[in-house]
């Protein structure tokens, strides 16, 4: 550190280039893991939004006589089944396109929800403090000490579960780390000294936290978003492989890779290779996220 | 030691209140969802004015906070009362049995039913963090030794492969591979020591990545901080300073991610997991209540899994504070 | 090729800073230097000009992006730049030893630092039991006059200040008996009182354990207190190597002359420059700040008693009026109270008793309204210039913000903000820029045309130049002079830096724990000073100028207590040198000597008499 500022004093001020979001998007920008991720979820957003409609397969009539076909991809007389078909005679492919839409509609609407909840309680508790802070934070606290797995099979195992109950239930077990993260960073920021010089001018509260607090919570919550995407797209599949996600006729992941339990000794691909896919987009996600974590490590360490 | 017991005091009054609200909620949420507790004890068949006495009798008609004080005061001397839908007699899981009243006693008791089910989930537990830290402290270590080479490359992408991994599939791709077509290990209920080592596996490609990270970071943060040169210009060897100062150092971070970061998320995917395997832990028993409806049991095992993540956590800030004393201040 | 008594030779020496791009630039050229036994060699330079590199460099501690080009570093004959790893690491620690300023990080923050101390012991001399290590090291932890030695052994890094954490660092380096010492910047972050302490006790020890030193530093007034002779360094080359006294009175080069006729210069009758001249016709003026008896009491956990509460005292009793057109000077070290009373005259916190009257309003009692309108009035001005200003607004929008605060009409505001800005010195380029690449000095200059385009009538500057270097310092007081004088507005100095309050200020309070021991005007504060703590203060002023204020007789032992347990009585009479009885029962309260002259010591008028 020492040897910096011998040589260049002015060199600490360079990491902040342009906002604290954007500088972070745009170092991640530049790491290949990132493009490689992006380019993997754009691609399969894609598919899934225009694939059900090039193949003109529906993913939810029966047609017992095409039952059990294995993928087209392994034998091309079955095309154009890539995926083949499962115990009814769908289309595992399109099934599974409708099923990765659902389950990204559900992974970033809630996670949305999470930061938006979380960073204005946690925002609140840091600024306030006192015993609105104490309080608020006892509530964070006991939400993070309830299993996710816990709250949402209690929930949505004794009500009907639909898109939007699961997207509330993710929300309201999913808040807690936001708020967490947004108080310590509320609470740093708080004591910097360009938010005492504002303060020291004259403004409000409220304006010191839109503008000043808020713009810093982004960076180091980002990545964690963006992981998160993925984890709240594996428990939507868990949920509905216990049966309490998204009901039927709907194809979710859950439900296609609880149908194929019963058939994985004679038809393997009904639970495996839509998984695959599964796997394959969360991949991308958490190739986004984990180069958006290692360009904020690297930001908060000072490296350029 | 006057640390000790204040903070031992201060976090424990703290934790008991966390688990009450955290009871409160569960049970407030099993009370105010559509279904009448007395119907599933019952079954359907039972006429309504007896459903309506037995509910009575019960005290089920009183406001929630009231039935929630008693509930908390049976809790108090250790009753978790007993279970709508399972017998005394054995594990008969068959709830609509046309009883003409409902006599608790026959009725399996709860903390009877969890204590069964516990060593299970324990050996899983301890099976899966086992195979996580085998994994993840030789990867975590050597990525964070070389922070931006390529060991720290192969840290990254194997966790994020790993993270990727749908854990429900990952569990019947394994059955399918390993258990039916291969026959190295056996994969459904509990038979014998080997039934746990798949799920176990499962598990830990769930762990490891979180480890992984959580090692690596700390171990290439740490081998930054000033005193590490400074040592290395005060005389001693680069190789002492990380054994004796980098690595107890980054034990803080690990504890930390152990403790919060690790306990919940087997909390949650333990019970996914012991489900797909049809393995006789707290997590089926959970699963399957929730598909009677049997709440003693999910809310006795809700605050137990809550009172685990506290108690946890308590102990692993305080191993945080006997590393680094700062942490006392 | 080398005498027996040159311990270092130094020939030639380049180091390059690589940069990313495949350029790279010298930091060092060509440095030559050697130095004998038992001598201190005094090294100085600006920052920037490459001395922390070469203070590295001569124990072989240069790593990428830095690279040695050429050169010899020679240690009694031996080549360290080409001497293996192995053979270096063994040289380190035990024959050459190295202290940084940065204390505070250099040990392992988890393990006591006794511990620490023994573990190197027994890494550069192997054989040594852990018994003698420890032995030797509480033997030598009593040398540098660390208080009950054998317990604080035990104790962590984070337990001790940032002063008795340099003396451990200095057992650290003796422990073994070294040839040579490079001391890079270590008095730079302590308090001038401690660093004095810590010089003099360097002193000591070199005498003790004939050690040579290479002692850098960035103050020509503390290599005056220990440095045999002096080697200059610019731009990465030496530019001068004269013994001290030649080097004052014959400086050769142009570079070595400025940097002598530069320095403040307190001890100087002539006060042409300083406040003094202008303190005469200031008393009588209307009273802009009145502090009347201000405390401020902070809670924390008490660490020894469960559920305990420890109060800390950080502003006891504070009592003093500020005229119009003033210039007061608020000085003390750290933990004196100074910045908690920064926050609390800047309103960011209330006192817990007292009053702060702004033009005979009592601002604790001030509306919504009221509060801000105060706020146009006075502002503060922040001593971080990097964290000042928010990185994400553009400059113009950074100075203007006050005014969209104070509701000012969007068409009025950047005529005003341009108009601050010419006033200031920043140019009108700057408006639409992002603060990125701006020095220290200008991102100052946006801070205080931040508060200067509400027109404020009091300036409060918190250790507002202390991050400056020397030059851009001196521009910046003559703005503040310049501005005192066009708008008559009222500055309060609060610093550490007494060489800059002698220079600009018409009247001095010091402080001592949480309270004014002294409030005289400027001639008086220096030259007789009533309160033993401030003859303690000027004492430890480094200098090259010869001080009226004999450091053997005046400069203190030991630290400030506590403010949670402070001594009944005088505070200070744990430390003063003259404590009488009185002093141990009775507090000494501020009372007049003569004029606007004031001290809080039972001896005060004594001192005067004599």
């Amino acid at each position: 550190m020492a040897i910096g500022t011998d040589i260049d004093p002015a060199g600490t001020a360079v990491a902040r280039k342009r906002g604290p979001g954007t500088s972070l998007f745009a170092k991640a920008w530049r790491t290949a893991d990132f493009k490689i991720g992006f380019a993997i979820v754009l691609g399969l957003l894609l598919l899934s939004v225009i694939g059900p409609y090039l193949l003109n397969l529906s993913p939810t009539q029966f047609n017992v006589s095409k039952k059990f076909l294995e993928p087209g991809l392994l034998d091309g007389a079955n095309m154009p089944y890539l995926f083949g078909t499962d115990q009814l005679g769908r289309d595992l492919f399109s099934r599974s396109l409708i099923g990765l839409r659902n389950a990204l509609f559900i992974g970033v609407v809630s996670v949305i929800g999470m930061f938006i909840v979380g960073s204005a309680i946690g925002m609140i508790a840091g600024y306030v403090g006192g015993w609105v802070g104490l309080v608020l934070m006892r509530l964070t606290d006991a939400q993070m000490s309830i299993p996710v797995v816990i709250l949402a099979i209690t929930i949505l195992g004794v009500t009907r579960p639909t898109p939007l109950t699961i997207i509330l239930v993710f929300i309201l077990a999913g808040w807690p780390a936001y708020a967490r993260v947004a108080r310590s960073v509320t609470l740093s920021e708080r004591r910097r000294e360009y938010v005492r010089a504002a303060k020291i001018l004259g403004a409000s509260d409220l304006r010191i936290l839109l503008v000043h607090i808020a713009p810093n919570i982004l960076p180091p919550i980002a990545f964690v978003a963006v992981l998160d995407v993925a984890k709240m797209m594996i428990f939507e599949a868990a949920l509905g492989f216990i049966g309490i996600g998204v009901q039927p006729p709907t194809p979710t992941f859950g439900t296609i890779i609880a149908d194929g339990t019963k058939y994985l000794m004679n038809a393997w691909w009904i639970t495996t290779v839509p998984g695959l896919l599964l796997a394959l987009s969360l991949c991308g996600i958490n190739f986004m996220g984990g180069a958006l974590e290692r360009s904020r490590n690297k930001i908060l360490q000072g490296v350029e | 030691m006057l640390f000790a017991l204040d903070f031992f005091m201060r976090r424990i009054a703290q934790g008991l209140i966390i688990v009450l609200l955290v009871a409160l909620l569960i049970f407030t949420l099993l009370r105010v969802v559509p279904g009448d507790p007395v119907r599933i004890m019952l079954g359907p068949m039972v006429s309504p004015s007896v459903a309506e006495q037995t509910a009575k009798e019960m005290g089920l008609r009183d406001p929630v906070l009231v039935q929630f004080g008693r509930y908390v005061g049976q809790i108090a001397q250790g009753d978790f009362g007993r279970s709508f839908v399972r017998s005394a007699q054995g594990a008969s899981t068959g709830g609509t049995r046309a009883a003409d009243t409902f006599n608790a006693a026959n009725r399996a008791s709860v903390i009877g039913l969890i204590a069964t089910a516990v060593p299970y989930s324990l050996l899983l537990a301890g099976l899966a963090f086992v195979f996580a830290l085998a994994l993840a402290v030789p990867i975590g270590i050597y990525a964070g030794l070389r922070s931006g080479k390529w060991p720290d490359r192969f840290a990254l992408y194997l966790s994020s492969i790993f993270v990727s991994l749908p854990n429900i599939w990952l569990a019947l791709v394994l059955i399918f591979l390993v258990s039916a077509k291969a026959g190295w290990l056996p994969a459904i209920g509990y038979k014998g020591f080997s039934y746990a080592i798949l799920p176990a596996i499962v598990l830990a490609v769930e762990l490891a990545p979180v480890f992984i990270r959580s090692i690596a970071v700390s171990v290439s943060g740490n081998l930054m901080e000033a005193y590490v040169s400074v040592g290395q210009i005060r005389g001693l060897s680069r190789s002492r300073m990380i054994v004796f100062h980098v690595f107890r150092n980054s034990l803080i971070p690990l504890l930390n991610t152990l403790g919060i970061q690790a306990v919940g998320v087997l909390l949650g995917s333990l019970f996914l997991i012991e489900y797909v395997f049809n393995f006789p832990g707290v997590g089926l028993l959970m699963i399957n209540a929730v598909f009677q409806r049997d709440f003693p049991i999910i809310q006795a095992i809700s605050i137990l899994a809550c009172v685990v993540l506290v108690v946890v956590n308590i102990l692993v800030d305080f191993a945080a504070t006997t590393i680094d004393r700062r942490l006392q201040y | 090729m080398n005498t027996s008594s040159k311990i270092l030779d130094v020939q030639g020496l380049s180091v390059d800073l690589l940069l990313g791009s495949g350029a790279r630039r010298p930091v060092l050229r060509d440095v030559s230097l050697s130095i004998e036994e038992n001598r201190v060699l005094g090294i100085i330079g600006e920052s920037g000009s490459g001395k922390t590199v070469l203070s590295r460099a001569l124990i072989n501690w240069v790593a990428r992006p830095l690279e040695i080009t050429g050169g010899k570093i020679l240690y009694r004959g031996e080549d360290l730049v080409t001497l293996p790893q192995r053979q270096m690491q063994a040289l380190r620690g035990r024959k050459i030893a190295y202290i940084g300023s940065d204390p505070g990080s250099a040990l392992d923050p988890t393990i006591p630092i006794g511990h620490q101390i023994v573990e190197k012991l027994k890494a550069v001399e192997p054989g040594i039991s852990t018994a003698d290590a420890a032995r030797r090291v509480v033997r030598t932890l009593d040398a540098v006059r660390i208080p009950s030695a054998a317990q604080r052994f035990q104790e962590f890094p984070f337990q001790f200040s940032g002063g008795m954490m340099q003396r451990v660092m200095i057992v650290d380096a003796l422990v073994t008996q070294p040839d040579l010492l490079v001391a890079d910047n270590i008095t730079q972050p302590l308090d001038v009182t401690v660093a004095a302490q810590i010089l003099r006790l360097l002193k000591d020890l070199q005498r003790d354990f004939n050690t040579a030193i290479l002692f850098v530093s960035s103050s020509l007034g503390t290599l005056h207190d220990i440095a045999d002779e002096v080697l200059v360094l610019s731009a990465g080359q030496v530019v001068e190597h004269q013994p001290f006294e030649d080097l004052l009175s014959a400086p050769k080069h142009p570079y070595t002359a400025n940097l002598i006729s530069d320095l403040p210069k307190i001890w100087e009758a002539d006060t042409r420059n300083t406040g003094a001249s202008i303190a005469d016709k200031i008393s009588d003026s209307e009273v802009v700040l009145s502090v009347r008896d201000i405390s401020r009491v902070y809670s924390t956990k008490d660490p020894t008693k469960l559920f305990g509460k420890q109060h800390v005292h950080a502003v006891r009793g504070v009592s003093f009026d500020v005229h119009k057109g003033d210039s007061l000077g608020i000085v003390g070290e750290s933990g004196c109270g100074k910045s908690s009373l920064s926050r609390l005259l800047s309103l960011l916190e209330l006192p817990n008793t007292g009053q702060i009257l702004f033009k005979g309003k009592d601002i604790a009692r001030l509306n919504a309204r009221g509060q801000l309108d105060l706020r146009k009035r006075f502002q503060l001005l922040l001593q971080d210039p990097f964290n000042a200003i928010p990185p994400h607004f553009t400059i113009g929008r950074t100075i203007a913000e006050p005014l969209r605060i104070h509701g000012m009409a969007g068409s009025a505001i950047r005529p005003k903000v341009e108009q601050v800005m010419q006033e200031i010195g920043l140019s009108l380029d700057l408006h639409d820029k992002l603060p990125v690449g701006l020095s220290a000095g200008q991102r100052q200059r946006v801070n205080i045309a931040r508060a200067m385009v509400l027109d404020p009538e009091l300036l409060i500057l918190d250790e507002t130049l202390s991050a400056l270097d020397q030059v851009e310092q001196t521009k910046l007081l003559a703005l503040f002079e310049k501005l005192q004088r066009e708008r008559g507005i009222t500055l309060l100095y609060i610093s550490h830096d007494l060489g800059m309050v002698r220079r600009v200020c018409n009247r001095v309070a010091v402080m001592y724990l949480g309270r004014v021991v002294e409030l005289s005007d400027n001639q008086t504060t220096f030259f007789n000073p009533g309160h033993p703590y401030t003859r303690a203060l000027l004492s430890a002023v480094p200098s090259i100028e010869a001080r009226p204020y004999d450091p053997e007789k005046y400069l203190l032992e030991g630290e400030p207590p506590n403010p949670i347990n402070i001594p009944p009585g005088c505070s200070f009479r744990t430390r003063c040198p003259f404590a009488i009885e009185k002093c141990a029962t009775i507090d000494p309260v501020l009372t007049p000597r003569a004029g606007e002259a004031f001290a809080a010591c039972h001896l005060a008028k004594i001192v005067e008499a004599a």
